[in-house]
């Protein structure tokens, strides 16, 4: 048992030092996009750990204990996630719903944190990320709903081998309807352009992150991490057929982020209505188009 | 050894003298009605678990009781509600006019509600179900308002006729009041005809769609602490008729093919996905702490009735589970606004803001009543509805499962309000002075109902065990639990090590966080604000229309359904004032001839 959560924290970490480095590679890479010559790939460590050191003010007990919440609450579910089908701390118990709820925690701290700071700016934030939630949650659920159905299991690593298995697609194949709906809802799970209006920094001053600075804002950073890695994750494993070994899933892991980073980096922000009403639109059409032509068809690729 | 019958009685006489100590002092009569209930409390704990409370009867002739594994953990769960809500009494009931009726109602209420769960016989369920609309209905006008109580009678009468009906075809057909024999005997019309008049019933008691207009209104408007009683109690008796409709008949329809289940039963499972649907996006926009959770529970009574259209194991278990989960974090919710309300005097949101400052148990208190309500673990909640989604995803119910995911999602939305919006946020200057934290009494029973959220969500091997028991008594097989693991149709869940890890990251954030510089302290009011001087709390305090672009979206439809009763009510005035305009004339002619025409009609054929 000791070892099994000391194999989850190992998988925290991991995630977290991935996806910084990850990030910064991106940020080189949009900025060639963009025609800059851009930070060097250890840049976001260096934010962090200087944020990290830097004293900072803070706005009563709920502001700490809300960032303390949401960290704990990420770490944790980062604990569950598999790499590989064989580096996962708890057997059996990476259930998909698992990580939609205890993110939740992580991102219920967070807003309560954001909240209790008093600053309207961060109230208006968290009410943009829960409203952008509720859009992009509900059609990526129903091609997971899809996907658990087709594959008799909720447990990502059972996803993962059920899509290695010999005459089996990844379902981004598989379901190709399904597959757009989910690049698009991880697209407004990572708060990518056109759907980060909730953070959108000219607009409402950074969103939920106004009023941090220090070692909050330090803390958040490694949540916002270690989150990103979550969903990345779960795309991954879901979609992309997992990973039968550690390079593997760093190079899905790699590619997925970047085309995402990369679509998105084209794109303008849409209204938070706007947002609502997309998802409400077409990804949900699609979702449920994929998910009545495979479950009750049977017309899987 | 304690009888029904002798519990009954007893809470009877205890209302009565309730009533005369309250008359005396109000303080020492709502002691010992907390008393009253716990005594009746500890009684079924003891002897309900283990089934030998007695059913035998001495002094109520006519009258026969039935002990079973679902009356009793219904009984449970209610008479648990209740005993926690007693302990608010002696600080609230001093501000209503009839404070001596409220201890006896609450009483005798209780009361009504054993009888109903543990009986075999229509009649006396019929009686029972009768005992409590009545007594709760005058403890609702004691809040605020007179209409919610009218509207509460209304749709419960309707809901109690509509079954008596049903119980009258039964008794055409066996002869008898007797429960299991009536439903047995059920076939062909009379099946469908009594599905649906139960149906009707257990929808108005429940609150689920069509028939949720009075929940936002009689919850919103009873008194602080029969809130929680009547949502996280009363409405529970609902579920008790779904499940009597919805397991044991089994009405002549045809089979879904694709997902294999009866049309009527699909049926009620989209009007469960409707609930859920329409009570979140109502809950979204409520500005009425109160009312947002009366429409949660609109939407969580979309839960249980979804779990019970299902027939299936697990989703009854999570059905039960469901039960189990909102009654504690709704009556929490509840309770803590409650306090908040005992202390400001409102539950609107936007007059509301920063009592977090001065009220932390009571925040910690909703805190966990939400994250239960919203399904997180590791609270009771997220296994229910882990459970529900199991067996929703195992049928590929795709409608209804989008529904139950938009429910669950949404709830993050709604209940993160009344938190930002009372507790958080800016602190107003208003309460900075007066507000302080409830008292020891009224903590209590809020800590425990706490830890029993905590309870449900990582110890679930003891709850599931008993609904196992459930299980077989209705004639379903058993799930498959253990103290370490849930299983469902695709997957296995670990409440416990779910519980373990969350702490595991929560200390090492907390490590983080306690190794590096410690930070100072600055007011609310020290915030970047863009450059803009702002003196006033009010104007840094964002609550009101919370959600606004999302409400845009939606609400100029938000009124159908109240208009659609709005406009029936006038309807059946109008067919009221036309009756009246052809019977009830002045003129002795006009009578006569009606008379006339009455008399010329009953005696057809015999002339």
């Amino acid at each position: 048992m000791v070892l099994n959560i000391l194999i989850g924290i190992g998988v925290a970490l991991f995630g977290f030092i991935l996806q910084t480095s990850v990030a910064g590679v991106n940020r080189k890479i949009i900025a060639r996009v963009q025609k800059r010559y851009g930070p060097r790939w250890y840049q976001e460590f260096l934010d962090i750990f200087k944020l990290l050191s830097k004293r900072s003010v803070t706005h009563g007990w709920i502001f700490d204990f809300g960032v303390i919440m949401a960290l704990g609450g990420i770490i944790a579910t980062a604990m569950f996630m598999p790499i590989t089908s064989t580096i996962l701390a708890f057997q059996n118990y990476d259930n998909f719903f698992i990580f939609v709820y205890l993110l939740a925690v992580g991102m219920l701290g967070m807003a309560m944190s954001a909240s209790g700071s008093g600053n309207p700016f961060a109230s208006i934030g968290v009410m943009r990320a829960l409203t952008t939630m509720l859009a992009y949650e509900v059609p990526f659920m129903i091609i997971v709903l899809t996907i658990i159905n087709l594959s008799g299991t909720s447990s990502l690593s059972g996803i993962a081998l059920y899509q290695q298995a010999t005459g089996n697609n990844i379902f981004l194949i598989a379901l190709p309807l399904g597959g757009i709906v989910a690049v698009l809802s991880l697209m407004g799970m990572l708060g990518k352009k056109p759907f980060e209006t909730y953070i959108a920094p000219a607009e409402i001053a950074s969103g939920p992150m106004v009023e941090y600075g220090g070692k909050q804002l330090g803390m958040l950073f490694i949540m916002h991490e270690i989150t990103v890695f979550i969903e990345v994750s779960l795309f991954v494993h879901l979609f992309l057929g997992g990973a039968t070994n550690i390079f593997e899933f760093l190079i899905k892991y790699f590619l997925t982020y970047t085309a995402v980073n990369l679509i998105s980096n084209v794109n303008g922000r849409l209204k938070i209505d706007q947002v609502v009403v997309f998802f409400y639109k077409w990804p949900l059409f699609l979702a449920i188009i994929q998910a009545v032509i495979a479950i009750y068809f049977g017309w899987v690729i | 050894m304690a009888s029904i019958e002798f519990l009954i009685l007893f809470l009877v006489a205890a209302g009565l003298i309730s009533y005369l100590l309250t008359k005396a002092n109000s303080f020492l009569g709502s002691v010992f009605t907390i008393f009253a209930v716990f005594f009746v409390f500890v009684s079924l704990a003891a002897y309900g678990f283990n089934m030998t409370l007695s059913t035998d009867v001495l002094l109520l002739p006519g009258f026969s009781f039935e002990l079973t594994y679902l009356g009793v953990y219904f009984v449970m769960i209610i008479s648990f509600v209740y005993l926690m809500v007693s302990f608010f009494h002696p600080y609230f009931v001093d501000s209503y006019k009839y404070k001596n009726a409220y201890n006896m109602l609450f009483l005798l209420s209780l009361a009504a509600v054993l009888g109903t769960f543990f009986t075999d016989s229509f009649l006396q369920l019929f009686f029972f179900f009768e005992l409590i609309v009545w007594t709760t209905m005058f403890l609702i006008p004691l809040g605020k308002s007179k209409s919610a109580a009218v509207m509460y009678y209304g749709f419960s009468a309707a809901g109690s006729l509509s079954m008596l009906f049903g119980i009258l075809i039964m008794h055409q057909l066996v002869g008898s009041f007797n429960i299991a024999d009536g439903l047995s005997a059920l076939t062909g019309t009379n099946a469908v005809i009594v599905f649906i008049s139960f149906l009707i019933a257990g929808f108005s008691k429940l609150g689920v769609f069509p028939l949720h207009v009075w929940l936002p209104v009689a919850h919103g408007n009873a008194p602080h602490p029969f809130s929680p009683v009547l949502s996280g109690a009363l409405v529970k008796l609902g579920a008790f008729v779904l499940v009597l409709a919805l397991i044991k008949i089994s009405p002549v329809s045809f089979t879904v093919e694709a997902i294999g289940l009866p049309f009527a039963n699909y049926i009620t499972a989209i009007l469960g996905g409707l609930s859920i649907v329409f009570g979140t996006l109502m809950a979204i926009r409520e500005d009425d702490a109160k009312k947002l959770l009366a429409y949660s529970s609109m939407s969580h009574g979309g839960y249980i009735l979804v779990a019970f259209s299902l027939m299936d194991s697990v989703a009854f278990a999570g059905g039960f589970y469901h039960i189990l989960a909102h009654a504690l974090a709704s009556a929490g919710a509840f309770m803590a606004i409650a306090a908040v309300a005992r202390m400001t005097g409102t539950t609107k949101m936007k007059e509301l803001g920063g009592i977090i400052h001065k009220m932390p148990i009571t925040y910690i208190v909703y805190l966990v009543a939400i994250i239960s309500m919203a399904g997180i673990p590791p609270m009771g909640g997220f296994i229910s509805k882990w459970l529900i989604f199991q067996a929703l995803i195992n049928k590929g119910m795709i409608f209804v499962a989008m529904a139950a995911f938009f429910g669950s999602i949404g709830s993050f939305l709604y209940v993160f309000r009344p938190l930002a919006a009372l507790f958080l946020g800016q602190e107003l200057p208003q309460f900075k002075k007066t507000v302080k934290e409830a008292p020891i009494l009224m903590l209590i029973p809020m800590a425990i109902i706490t830890l029993a959220s905590l309870y449900t969500g990582i110890l679930h091997n003891d709850v599931i065990q008993f609904i196992n028991k459930i299980l077989l008594e209705i004639g379903y097989p058993v799930i498959t639990s253990s103290a370490f693991s849930l299983t469902g149709y695709n997957g296995m869940l670990n409440p416990g090590l779910i519980a373990l890890v969350f702490g595991i990251g929560v200390l090492i954030a907390f490590i983080i966080f306690i190794l590096l510089k410690k930070s100072r302290k600055v007011g609310l009011m020290d915030t970047y604000t863009a450059g803009n001087f702002i003196h006033t709390e009010e104007l840094l305090h964002y609550s009101a229309d919370f959600y606004a672009p999302l409400e845009r979206l939606y609400e100029k439809y938000t009124t159908k359904m109240t208009d659609f009763y709005e406009g029936l009510a006038n309807k059946v005035k109008e067919l009221g004032r036309f009756a009246k305009y052809l019977f009830m004339s002045k003129l002795v002619e006009v009578g006569i001839f009606w008379m006339m025409v009455i008399l010329a009609f009953l005696l057809w054929g015999e002339i």
